[in-house]
């Protein structure tokens, strides 16, 4: 690596982005109650979820909110997209990943830029990637806990690997790395929006200069695919390029953590569903989906009416924020009967937790092969896996964003 | 206004009266028939609106893109017959067009 690419710490060092999850993202132990009552009430209500919920609100520009419930009006809202933009992103995702995030694109826009990217994550290349790169980083950070009989789950695995993963992918030095993590988690610190800014831009320095870099020494890996992609003879709009690198650490690595940690935390409330698993291996593919069902990493999406619409009796103006609540259509009884119950032998209907419509997330299939090839590790390398009966039982916590903090452990004996 | 003659995944066969305008996935899905997913909602983002096409109504319909075949490649029951139904828009000279819903990947 050139000296020319040098990663930057905040200014103030001291600044732990970390700690900044709760304020952003809530910490509540059950949100699903309230969303059902909610659903009983009407499936669009006035005002935005996170005060509804005890959460700070967003500093959108000043506007009308409304939160959306109900199962159809979801599904309408998500594929509607003559009445529904993605616009309402460029209030926070747009101000820190960038303007050129395809998440604040509204089609034609938005399909131009994501064809390129979602050919690199199709299923058929993903599968690669998970002999290439997801095993290895699984079972390196699995074998140095592998022989103590008892670990934190979430502190030494999920909350590593999925980075990992992306630090593989994208071949950073490793000197890098923790800097990087840092600079990328402090993006989405809305409740510090100094912070987040700050990161977002230290991040775009060093992402346009390892783009700079990998155009001269190109390698196999996905910054210097993306480099030296050409559309109709050009490179990549810097501003798309330089996005979508900062958007992949949250995109693809915190989600994939909550989504891993509430999978293994659900299979241990089960003991009779992880035995199951244990005798057929074939079931993985369904835990896996009843879990992103049953509580998904991302509980709520953020969309923007185009025109004055009614939706489910309410009247919405034109410009009008919507905090679209997946959570409450994976719930709603009407298409999963007992909802709340975690079955992974329940019958299989498409959750809402990697979105619907255009927007639908471009990296599902990695995450499904990181969450397969993570668990087949536990299978395979912590017989007798049990929760530690001398620490507390995790806790899924989150009001926008779900995850345990901790998963105490033991295994073998 | 197209008929069509569906086969869910059961076998069973189903006639849809489409409109015009539509995409053969939207007509499917409108129809009622569940097992039409169509995630993101036709525009060629996904795969789950697989069908295979009565091979006596391949002439006439339009080819496949690039990205239609890389997303049709990402299904093990891909065939010469596969289409993702929102890459076909309905005409009247589909009149009769036979398709099967494709299974699960």
């Amino acid at each position: 690596m050139e000296a020319a690419v040098r990663i930057q710490e905040y200014d103030d060092p001291n600044y732990d982005p970390f700690s900044a999850d709760d304020i952003n993202f809530g910490d509540m132990l059950d949100p699903y109650p309230q969303i059902a009552q909610w659903r009983a009430q009407a499936p669009v209500l006035e005002g935005d979820y996170r005060p509804k919920m005890g959460l700070q609100s967003a500093t959108y520009p000043d506007r009308k909110m409304f939160t959306i419930v109900g199962s159809d009006e979801i599904l309408t809202v998500l594929t509607d997209t003559d009445r529904f933009s993605n616009h309402g992103y460029k209030f926070n995702i747009g101000e820190t990943f960038g303007h050129g995030s395809i998440s604040v694109m509204d089609n034609p826009e938005h399909g131009r830029w994501r064809k390129i990217f979602q050919k690199i994550f199709l299923p058929q290349y993903v599968k690669l990637w998970g002999e290439t790169i997801v095993d290895p980083v699984v079972h390196k950070l699995m074998n140095k806990f592998v022989c103590m009989g008892r670990a934190d789950l979430v502190e030494q695995f999920t909350l590593l690997y999925p980075f990992e993963v992306i630090y593989r992918q994208l071949d950073l030095p490793a000197s890098d790395v923790r800097t990087f993590q840092r600079l990328a988690i402090g993006q989405t610190d809305y409740m510090h929006i100094d912070k987040a800014q700050e990161a977002s831009r230290k991040l775009g320095e060093y992402f346009t200069a390892l783009v700079e870099e990998r155009r001269r020494n190109p390698g196999e890996d996905l910054v210097s695919l993306l480099a030296n992609t050409e559309v109709d003879g050009d490179y990549l709009p810097p501003l798309v390029l330089i996005s979508f690198l900062r958007q992949l650490m949250n995109a693809a690595g915190d989600t994939t953590y909550r989504g891993t940690s509430v999978l293994l935390t659900a299979l241990l409330e089960h003991p009779d569903q992880l035995d199951a698993i244990r005798t057929d291996r074939k079931l993985i593919p369904f835990a896996i989906e009843e879990a992103l069902r049953w509580d998904g990493p991302v509980a709520v999406q953020l969309r923007m009416a185009k025109q004055d619409v009614v939706l489910g009796g309410m009247e919405i103006p034109a410009g009008s924020l919507l905090d679209v609540v997946a959570g409450a259509a994976n719930r709603d009884p009407a298409i999963f009967p007992d909802p709340d119950r975690f079955d992974i032998f329940r019958e299989r209907k498409a959750h809402f937790s990697f979105s619907r419509g255009p927007h639908i997330c471009v990296g599902q299939h990695l995450a499904r092969v990181e969450m397969t090839r993570a668990l087949h590790a536990v299978l395979d390398n912590l017989p007798n896996l049990r929760f530690d009966p001398d620490k507390p039982r995790p806790e899924i916590r989150g009001t926008m964003m779900r995850v345990p903090r901790h998963l105490h452990v033991r295994f073998g004996d | 206004m197209p008929n069509l003659i569906v086969t869910t995944r059961d076998g069973t066969e189903r006639e849809i009266a489409a409109a015009t305008g539509l995409s053969l996935m939207e007509a499917i899905r409108d129809a009622g028939v569940d097992e039409m997913l169509a995630l993101c909602g036709g525009c060629c983002s996904c795969a789950t609106c697989h069908v295979k096409v009565d091979p006596a109504f391949a002439g006439l319909l339009p080819p496949i893109s690039e990205d239609e075949s890389d997303l049709l490649d990402s299904s093990d029951h891909r065939d010469e017959y596969s289409r993702l139904s929102c890459q076909i828009p309905l005409t009247s000279e589909l009149d009769g067009l036979r398709v099967a819903i494709a299974p699960e990947d």
